[in-house]
């Protein structure tokens, strides 16, 4: 087993963010974590990837605890994320960004730089290598934060809210680059969204998220016809109303 | 070994533009002896030289890691004192004492630095501030540092290299040595991994740890660096000045300067504490000098004040920051 989070319970003073979370992931699968804004998915991402610790329950990656762990040491062990709203570094260049994630695997700046370069390719931004990336479209800077992740050399991606904000073009675009990124670098991807069409034709496996819960798991078209789901994204009248 | 010498040489990814700025600057500075016969023009050269080689050090921490650090004096003072208490006391030579500031530099701010790296923004400055006001104050008050007194090396015939004494050409060689050395060095520093990623903590934190950056073990290293550059130029100070005391190489205004100097210039750009240097300081001495001998004293704080003011208010990147702005328009 890849990835294994184990009754993970996440508290914000009273209000419970993550209530109780269990779930797998296995090496070379996409799984998609879906649900409703504030459904919890940023908050269990952060948990993973130690933005946040935990309040209870446990993380493991590759067998190893990594529960608390700081986000450098997550990264080192092989898990790289991306946010929801970027973060960018907006004084270098999109190559220096890229040369940055790189530099996690390497001291050496020539090695970082043709690292960069090999993913720059990867993700069609050779162009602009040497632009600055505030001043490219959301598109391209999403591909950064993507190719910047991806430099790291992890073995698992996770991609929080990925395809936000693109439109349906540049969506498609990105999931023939994740799935050319997936085959080319034998990666697990870990993806959340609240748009329902990027996910359900991505993942092979979908988990729900509702208020704080998992309330659902298994394959898109299983999950798409659960009553709870539609329940949770639709709301209770709707449901009852059918 | 190669590849290292070539970092620390190369000005390659730089425009030739610059590099036939930078050579300009060098021949000029090389041959300034000659250029400039009077005492007061090769002290304000020197000068020039010793607040740029200062900048260099400030800007690896405010610059490239973006934390604004208004405590640079304290280091310069470990410096100091370290040559001159050991030249005082034990008679030991010059290049033995530098070792010794470094280490002292390094050591005291390795010891602050994780408590005040808890701190962001306005408030890690202002504790910066502070913890250099207190050692200001503890060695006015240290009798075996001479206190307020101020410490007096032995004068030796120049020139000697012992003590590092000279006229006036000679201490222009001086400084003008150490100064190459910071530059060089802070040439490979831009260029490596630890350059790349100080420059990424800086632009986003987060971003940062999540390629596996220690944050603050980052800030931390970079923050002990800065320190021992500073203190390189501290003992030159004591070597130059033949007498220091807190008021000289401790105080308020010089850890100012230091900072204004590369905010001035170009913050996190390897030219800036060069041109925020020879913005400042010809202006401070000859302007300041000249207003002062007319009885109107403060007036040249006064159109410091307004430069900076002018260049906080439209260009946050410096004078650096205009220059590449105007020539990528062109």
């Amino acid at each position: 087993m890849l990835l294994r989070v184990e009754s993970l319970v996440k508290e914000f003073g009273g209000l419970v963010a993550n209530a109780d979370i269990s779930l797998e992931v296995e090496q070379g699968e996409i799984v998609g974590l879906i649900g409703p804004n504030g459904a919890g998915k940023t908050t269990l991402f952060n948990c993973i990837v130690g933005y946040y610790k935990p309040t209870s329950g446990n993380v493991s990656f590759v067998g190893e605890d990594i529960t608390g762990w700081p986000a450098h040491r997550v990264a080192k062990m092989g898990i790289a994320r991306t946010f929801q709203n970027l973060r960018i570094m907006p004084l270098l260049t999109v190559e220096e960004n890229i040369m940055v994630g790189a530099f996690c695997r390497t001291g050496d700046r020539q090695i970082a730089r043709r690292d960069a370069h090999e993913i720059l390719e990867l993700v069609n931004l050779t162009g602009e290598a040497h632009a600055s990336p505030t001043e490219l479209p959301i598109a391209s800077q999403k591909r950064i934060e993507l190719a910047r992740a991806l430099a790291t050399k992890p073995r698992l991606l996770m991609l929080d809210e990925l395809a936000a904000g693109l439109n349906p073009l540049e969506t498609k675009e990105i999931i023939q680059t994740l799935h050319r990124i997936k085959e080319e670098r034998n990666l697990t991807l870990f993806l959340t969204e609240h748009v329902m069409e990027f996910i359900m034709i991505i993942s092979e496996r979908v988990i729900v998220m509702a208020a704080g819960r998992k309330i659902a798991e298994g394959t898109p078209e299983k999950v798409a016809k659960e009553e709870r789901v539609i329940e949770a994204y639709l709301g209770e009248r709707y449901a009852e109303g059918r | 070994m190669g590849q290292l010498l070539r970092d620390i040489f190369s000005f390659g990814d730089r425009p030739l533009s610059e590099r036939i700025v930078l050579l300009v600057f060098m021949a000029v500075v090389l041959t300034f002896p000659w250029l400039a016969e009077s005492a007061y023009a090769r002290a304000v050269m020197i000068k020039f030289l010793l607040i740029a080689l200062f900048g260099l050090g400030w800007n690896l921490i405010g610059g490239y890691g973006g934390q604004v650090d208004l405590g640079q004096a304290k280091n310069v003072g470990f410096g100091a004192y370290a040559t001159a208490l050991m030249m005082f006391h034990w008679r030991t030579s010059f290049w033995l004492t530098v070792p010794v500031g470094i280490f002292f530099a390094t050591l005291e701010s390795f010891a602050v630095a994780y408590p005040m790296f808890r701190l962001r923004g306005h408030y890690f400055a202002i504790a910066t501030l502070c913890v250099a006001l207190v050692w200001k104050e503890l060695f006015i008050f240290w009798d075996w540092t001479g206190g307020a007194r101020g410490v007096e090396i032995p004068i030796k015939p120049t020139p000697n290299f012992t003590y590092m004494q000279f006229g006036s050409v000679g201490y222009h060689y001086f400084i003008f040595g150490l100064f190459m050395a910071q530059f060089l060095f802070m040439n490979w520093f831009r260029k490596s991994k630890l350059g790349y990623q100080l420059q990424a903590v800086r632009d986003n934190e987060d971003a940062a740890a999540s390629l596996g950056i220690n944050v603050t073990g980052t800030k931390v290293i970079a923050y002990c660096i800065t320190a021992a550059l500073g203190a390189v130029g501290g003992s030159f100070m004591t070597a130059y000045y033949l007498y220091i005391d807190p008021d000289l190489v401790m105080p308020l205004d010089l850890s100012i300067l230091i900072a204004m100097t590369v905010m001035v210039g170009g913050a996190g750009s390897i030219w800036g504490p060069m041109i925020g240097a020879a913005a400042l300081i010809p202006l401070d001495m000859y302007l300041g000098a000249w207003l002062a001998g007319g009885g109107h004293y403060g007036i040249d704080f006064m159109i410091y004040g307004f430069i900076i003011m002018i260049i906080a208010a439209y260009e946050p990147k410096g004078i650096w920051g205009m220059i590449e702005r105007l020539t990528k328009r062109g």
